[in-house]
């Protein structure tokens, strides 16, 4: 059998990473989770992924940013897939747009919370079919 | 005019004169006094006030010219004609020269006796009426100018700014305030053009705009603008027009309006803010029913169970979070729909920790009780004060861990009262403790704990203390504890 594709969820809602966990083990992911900046880099350093889904807002406005500057900063983790997932649109009054913002937002797709189960399912085998032609066997 | 009553004095020294004068001139229309002499007319002259005197120019003790010279002097608008026997031109020049207004030589027929006198009248009420109408005119003028420096003082003591400008755009009226409002240095702006003036483009291509198009409209033209950092000002510019419709220039009322912008900003906040922590939940619980839905949980009815437990909790914390809302609007809310009477804070305190005993005993705390018994009573809404005591004393038992102490201690000090609610709990850390009354904040630790709560506990009591003219203050020390003082006035007379 196949190995299974591994996703660290960056996200300090205990909800979230209970609910996304839930869906992404049902697809036949295989997930860890981290409810802060620090705790990721630790898992990044242990661990190999395959994807990343970041939270923008955790302890600070930008944890999110500031933690995908440190993977893209990285030799080892610069081409890991991110996943951006933000509620920064009510809190803010900003919101993001792809097309625009992928250049300095360095993530590979970002989406507003909460996503429906398909439709992050959807997202992240996009993601992670992508991924899987540079990783490593 | 002509239907008053005209005083005439005469004076002569000759009897069958003043006698004669008194026959032809007897008229309803008259008031005839004769005087035989200078001395005696110029007495009466003094006493009572004539319209006309008829004086002969040769009388023993004072002389016509005399007379003439003191009654100029005294009142220049009498009408003196001078009766005279020896009618050469030099003394009628002379007389009329000192202010003689006609002179009649004798002997004189009684028609051209009525004719100099009704001619003299005429003469008489004409200066009358222009002096009245003189008169007249001053009190106008100094009504008016009355006005105009009332207005003034008006316009100069308005809060609101005001500036008139005329047809090419100068200023030909602004307030001190205006002058204020717009930073401008205290100069008389007065004559300059708005253009470049006013340091604010807005406000002036307003103004000049409202005069190019002003012809056409007569109405109010509102505008809202910065002038600073935070600050904002609202114009209202209307045309004026003069009484045959033609545009005379603008006037612009500036209101400062940046303290309604920030209570709005505050207001817009606040809901966002609520919006956000009541999305939380709800958002949760919309994932976890999804789980459901989509089948992510079939099969393992363990997982199903904690999902929907999950899910009652968060329903729980959401009620939570709208009771404490509704309470922090209800602390708000004065006057009439809100009752104080005055009573006694000991049985509300012990209540109040009645009711939370278990908790405690679930904890291992102690509480410590100390001086209720003789705290004088307050003036307070009775459901407010419950609510208050019961945040600061559940907040006391939620955040101190087991085995801790929780005090309630009561203490009279002079007019007021003070109860401390203290803990040994995880305490808030000093970079935190100024903001613990503001609405939706958690300490970090209360977070690293994973203690919950909705953030307006503390909100609501400092709401509530506010509306009872007291104080609340807070001590901390991480991992020490806290402690909570509310300091409420005591009314006189006890």
């Amino acid at each position: 059998m196949e190995k299974k594709k591994r996703i660290l969820l960056v996200d300090d809602d205990p909800d979230f990473v209970e609910i996304n966990r839930m869906i992404l083990e049902a697809s036949d992911y295989e997930v860890d989770a981290a409810d802060s900046v620090a705790l990721a880099l630790q898992q990044l350093e242990q661990n190999s992924y395959d994807l990343l889904i970041i939270d923008l807002m955790m302890e600070e406005r930008d944890s999110g940013f500031t933690l995908t500057y440190a993977v893209r900063s990285d030799e080892r983790l610069r081409d890991l897939p991110i996943l951006m997932l933000t509620s920064a649109q009510e809190k803010t009054g900003f919101s993001f747009l792809l097309s625009e913002d992928q250049e300095w937002m360095k993530v590979d797709d970002f989406a507003a919370k909460p996503l429906k189960p398909a439709e992050l399912v959807a997202r992240i085998e996009k993601l992670t079919g992508k991924g899987a032609q540079d990783a490593k066997p | 005019m002509q239907s008053r009553e005209a005083r005439i004095l005469v004076v002569d020294d000759e009897d069958i004169i003043r006698i004669g004068c008194q026959r032809i001139l007897q008229n309803p229309g008259f008031t005839i006094d004769l005087a035989e002499n200078g001395r005696v007319g110029w007495e009466k002259i003094q006493q009572k006030s004539y319209d006309m005197v008829l004086v002969d120019l040769m009388m023993p003790e004072m002389g016509g010219l005399e007379v003439l010279e003191k009654v100029q002097a005294h009142d220049e608008q009498i009408i003196t004609i001078i009766i005279t026997g020896f009618a050469t031109i030099e003394t009628a020049v002379d007389a009329m020269r000192k202010g003689a207004y006609d002179y009649l030589p004798k002997p004189f027929s009684p028609e051209e006796l009525r004719t100099k006198i009704r001619r003299g009248l005429e003469k008489r009420w004409l200066l009358l009426e222009a002096e009245e109408l003189r008169r007249e005119r001053d009190r106008n003028l100094l009504e008016l100018s009355n006005e105009k420096s009332r207005t003034m003082t008006l316009i100069n003591c308005m809060s609101e700014g005001l500036i008139a400008t005329n047809r090419t755009g100068q200023i030909v009226l602004m307030n001190p305030a205006a002058q204020k409002l717009l930073n401008l240095p205290p100069e008389n702006a007065v004559g300059s053009t708005v253009e470049g003036l006013l340091g604010n483009p807005d406000l002036e291509k307003l103004i000049a705009g409202e005069l190019e198009t002003a012809a056409r409209t007569a109405t109010v033209t509102s505008k809202e603008f910065a002038v600073a950092e935070e600050r904002f000002l609202q114009s209202n510019t209307a045309p004026l027009h003069d009484e045959k419709g033609e545009v005379w220039g603008t006037v612009t009322v500036l209101v400062d309006i940046s303290e309604d912008k920030k209570l709005d900003q505050l207001k817009s906040d606040f809901v966002s803010l609520v919006s956000h922590e009541l999305k939380s939940p709800v958002a949760a619980i919309a994932g976890y029913l999804n789980l459901i839905i989509d089948g992510l949980t079939a099969g393992n009815p363990q997982k199903e169970r904690e999902i929907i437990l999950r899910s009652r909790d968060k329903a729980d914390s959401l009620l939570m979070l709208i009771n404490d809302l509704l309470d922090m609007s209800r602390a708000e809310r004065r006057g009439a729909a809100k009752v104080k009477e005055l009573l006694s804070l000991a049985p509300i305190l012990e209540e109040t920790i009645q009711f939370y005993q278990n908790e405690a005993a679930a904890k291992s705390l102690s509480v410590r009780i100390e001086g209720l018994e003789n705290l004088p009573r307050v003036v307070g809404n009775r459901d407010d004060l419950a609510r208050l005591f019961a945040n600061l004393v559940s907040n006391a038992i939620k955040y101190t861990p087991e085995r801790g102490e929780v005090g309630v201690k009561g203490r009279k000090r002079d007019g007021h009262i003070e109860v401390a609610v203290s803990d040994t709990g995880i305490g808030i850390s000093k970079e935190e403790l100024h903001k613990v009354f503001g609405e939706f904040f958690r300490a970090r630790n209360a977070l690293a704990h994973k203690i919950s709560g909705t953030g307006l506990g503390l909100a609501i009591c400092r709401r509530i203390v506010d509306d009872h003219h007291g104080q609340i203050t807070v001590e901390s020390e991480i991992d020490k504890g806290s402690t909570f003082r509310v300091i409420l006035p005591v009314p006189s007379g006890q």
